[in-house]
């Protein structure tokens, strides 16, 4: 007895060490463990360089007079409230445009236009390519078709560009979110005897609410910060306009006009204007983050 | 095997000399299936006896829950599937284009094999298909809510989180919510689609018992996998193969003593 378990142990003993092909690949497993987290922080050092220079240079100019100050002429002490309110009021009524729409859209591609529906493919064709145009491209767009006619830039035309933007986003996420919805749920309300709207109001777009949500916020998020689609259509504005038919300001417009000026209080608005609207952005992303969390 | 299904219709006929007449919630004559091109269920022909359970057995893509589906016409959804014969509920063939789908399903409630709470609380879950078809007052509701709650053996676990998101629930919870949402309908016939197959033991038990008390009331079609679970609730078993039925007798004749070759070795484990 002794002697069979002493051997079976030394056989035991032999082929739990690792060869050296194990060896090898614990080798190339660290390495390239620590190449990942080498990229993954790089990521994250230039966000932080980024937000440490906003910080640092944006910082130093905030103060109440920014905040409630129009633009104005070097020297004369001004702010950046006319490109603040002109920027809410712009994406606002942007998002009024484009979420219904977006969200009626999405609805129906996931579900009235499933496999073999060649319009639902075309529009969700459309919607990819739209998604991924150079957002210029969009603004030149708008200017065509509604700034050239109409003779002059306005806050309506930049809503409208960027409504045109945040589209295609509402619309895929809106779909992506609702396919993820089971058909169990779709059967379980039909079985009840619900009318298809129902079903669909009641308890797919209800189940998906989250993720249909986050992707709107998205879609601000992402409208807050462009400055080329409202070259052409808003055109900016130094004094305070709230008239959607007249040029109207903006915070990524001030940003574009003050940063390459060469007076020292511009330069430091624009540094200013891009905290805050990189503060705008991060805010919205964490409320998405948190809100999916719950 | 094709004419299987008739001597069965006649053994019912045939027995029932010294046995009270049974009355017949669901009468299928010469129903067909297709999903597309494809005859899914070939010329079936059956009775559901009102308030008895009945098991429908057989292998995995038999016709068992695509002839449980046609029963509320759950095809109905989808494009492309369609159902021909004759399904008599109530005096009607509720297989006529005319038939109100809302009424039907009212009338005929379904379980699915997963819990499929609404993303809603627990109150809500049971009012969201009772508002459907009932005006009813505030202290009905609670009332119906109640009600259905305690009789599928929920109501003392949940009753102080009615309006917690039924979400919260533990599967075994969540498929007797499911049954209670059915019946608060107040429909005559219950379907059961492998309403136990995601859950545990214990939970599976509950439900089980709980199909025992239902039939009291309700004409139950369960579908399962699970034969001992068909021995256990079963009055009624039905075994399908390949689209058709084989065989339907009594859970203890289907259990002990087939009639077909084919039957005994399924039931037996031989094959399926």
């Amino acid at each position: 007895m002794n002697n069979v378990e002493s051997t079976s142990f030394m056989m035991a003993r032999d082929c739990w060490r690792p060869s050296r092909k194990a060896m090898w690949r614990r080798l190339c497993n660290n390495c390239a463990t620590g190449a990942s987290v080498a990229a993954g922080s790089v990521l994250l050092l230039v966000l932080v360089s980024i937000l440490w220079t906003l910080l640092r240079r944006g910082l130093e100019g905030l103060s109440w007079a920014t905040l409630t100050h129009t633009m104005g002429p070097p020297g004369s002490g001004g702010g950046l409230a006319n490109a603040i309110i002109g920027s809410l009021i712009q994406t606002g009524l942007a998002l009024l445009m484009a979420a219904p729409v977006g969200l009626m859209c999405g609805i129906y591609l996931s579900e009235y236009g499933r496999k073999g529906n060649y319009f639902a493919s075309g529009v969700r064709f459309v919607a990819d390519v739209l998604m991924s145009a150079p957002s210029i491209l969009i603004g030149l767009f708008i200017y065509q078709l509604l700034v050239v006619p109409m003779g002059h830039f306005s806050g309506f035309a930049g809503a409208l560009a960027l409504a045109v933007l945040a589209l295609p986003l509402i619309v895929r996420t809106t779909e992506d979110m609702l396919r993820l919805v089971p058909t169990a749920m779709r059967e379980a309300g039909a079985a009840l005897g619900a009318a298809r709207w129902r079903v669909i109001i009641f308890l797919c777009l209800r189940s998906a609410r989250k993720g249909v949500l986050t992707g709107i916020l998205l879609a601000l998020a992402r409208m807050g910060g462009e400055t080329a689609p409202l070259l052409f259509t808003s055109l900016g504005n130094q004094t305070m306009s709230t008239a959607m038919n007249r040029p109207m300001a903006s915070l990524p417009i001030a940003i574009y006009q003050y940063a390459g000026a060469s007076y020292e209080d511009w330069v430091q608005l624009a540094w200013t204007g891009a905290l805050l609207v990189t503060f705008g952005v991060l805010l919205i992303n964490i409320t998405v983050r948190l809100s999916s969390r719950h | 095997m094709m004419s299987a299904s008739m001597p069965f219709t006649e053994h019912l006929t045939g027995s029932s000399g010294d046995e009270p007449v049974q009355e017949v919630a669901l009468a299928v004559r010469g129903v067909n299936f297709y999903y597309g091109s494809h005859h899914a269920l070939h010329d079936i022909s059956l009775d559901f006896p009102a308030r008895c359970v009945t098991a429908m057995i057989g292998p995995s893509g038999c016709g068992k829950s695509t002839l449980l589906r046609i029963f509320n016409k759950m095809y109905d959804l989808y494009p492309g599937q369609r159902a021909t014969g004759e399904v008599m509920f109530d005096g009607r063939n509720i297989l006529d284009d005319s038939i109100s789908l809302d009424m039907l399903r009212a009338r005929i409630g379904m379980v699915f094999q997963k819990p499929t709470p609404f993303p809603m609380s627990i109150y809500e879950n049971i009012a969201f298909g009772v508002r459907l078809h009932e005006k009813l007052s505030r202290t009905a509701m609670d009332e119906r809510v109640q009600d259905v709650l305690t009789r599928v053996a929920l109501w003392n676990e949940v009753r102080d989180r009615l309006h917690a998101p039924a979400t919260g629930l533990s599967g075994g919870q969540q498929q007797r919510l499911c049954i209670a949402r059915s019946i608060a309908t107040r429909p005559e016939v219950l379907l059961l689609d492998e309403p136990t197959s995601a859950l545990d033991p214990i939970s599976t038990a509950r439900i089980e018992e709980l199909l025992d008390e239902l039939k009291e009331e309700f004409t139950i079609v369960v579908v399962t996998h699970n034969m001992q679970q068909a021995a256990r609730c079963a009055d009624q078993v039905a075994f399908f193969y390949l689209g058709r039925l084989v065989e339907m007798d009594t859970a203890d004749r289907i259990f002990t003593n087939p009639r077909q070759k084919q039957t005994q070795d399924y039931i037996t484990g031989r094959f399926g």
